[in-house]
């Protein structure tokens, strides 16, 4: 587990140095990369607290695509029907 | 930054007719299929699925967030839900699209009162037959 060390101030005014855990990269579009919005960048613990809504948009691929690339598989799939 | 799709108006422009089956390709409701009722304006119509046939409640929606298929129903402007239930029924989209018609609302408090009014038959188990044999 990849820790950071932050500097952080005590109720005596003495700066201690404590470790706290790196926050993981952003989700990103598994289609073009971009960053996903609505995704919240939290550690798994922090993470499982969440809500299920909390944790991604409520829509076909959430928390997978962005809405960008989702609409344009939605339209291959119309198109594909006819 | 939200940027205009000018190729996507210009495909959609006037094409949407009443009656047109679509699918959404917008919001959460993306991926599920809605009849258009009525034209609004230049940008929007009025949809409905209805709700208990596609689970698309009947409202405005911006043409670009929806993508028309080659079907059509047989429907006037501005048609209840019951009549788009009814043209869903005559048409032979039903299976073709892989949908199923759940019980409305209204249908739903007739079969609770139903229930209720039915009265519970008690099973005859060997133990009570003997209760009774006592009781004589």
């Amino acid at each position: 587990m990849a820790k950071v060390k932050v500097k952080k101030r005590l109720p005596s005014g003495r700066v201690k140095i404590v470790e706290r855990r790196k926050k993981p990269k952003f989700a990103k579009c598994a289609r073009c990369g971009a960053i996903l919005h609505g995704v919240p960048r939290e550690i798994p613990s922090r993470m499982r607290k969440l809500s299920l809504s909390e944790k991604r948009p409520n829509r076909p691929y959430g928390g997978y695509l962005c809405s960008k690339c989702m609409r344009e598989i939605m339209k291959e799939k119309a198109r594909s029907m006819g | 930054m939200y940027e205009r799709d000018y190729e996507r108006e210009s495909e959609v422009d006037g094409m949407i007719e009443v009656g047109k089956v679509c699918l959404k390709i917008a919001g959460r409701e993306a991926g599920k299929y809605c009849v258009v009722v009525k034209k609004i304006d230049k940008n929007f119509v009025e949809i409905t699925g209805p709700k208990n046939v596609t689970g698309v409640k009947r409202r405005r929606a911006n043409i670009l967030h929806l993508e028309e298929l080659p079907y059509k129903l047989e429907i006037k402007e501005g048609a209840s839900d019951a009549e788009v239930l009814e043209a869903w029924k005559k048409s032979k989209l039903l299976k073709k699209l892989g949908l199923k018609i759940k019980p409305g609302k209204v249908e739903k408090e007739v079969k609770k009162v139903e229930k209720k009014e039915k009265p519970k038959k008690q099973k005859e188990t060997k133990r009570r037959e003997k209760v009774k044999e006592k009781k004589k």
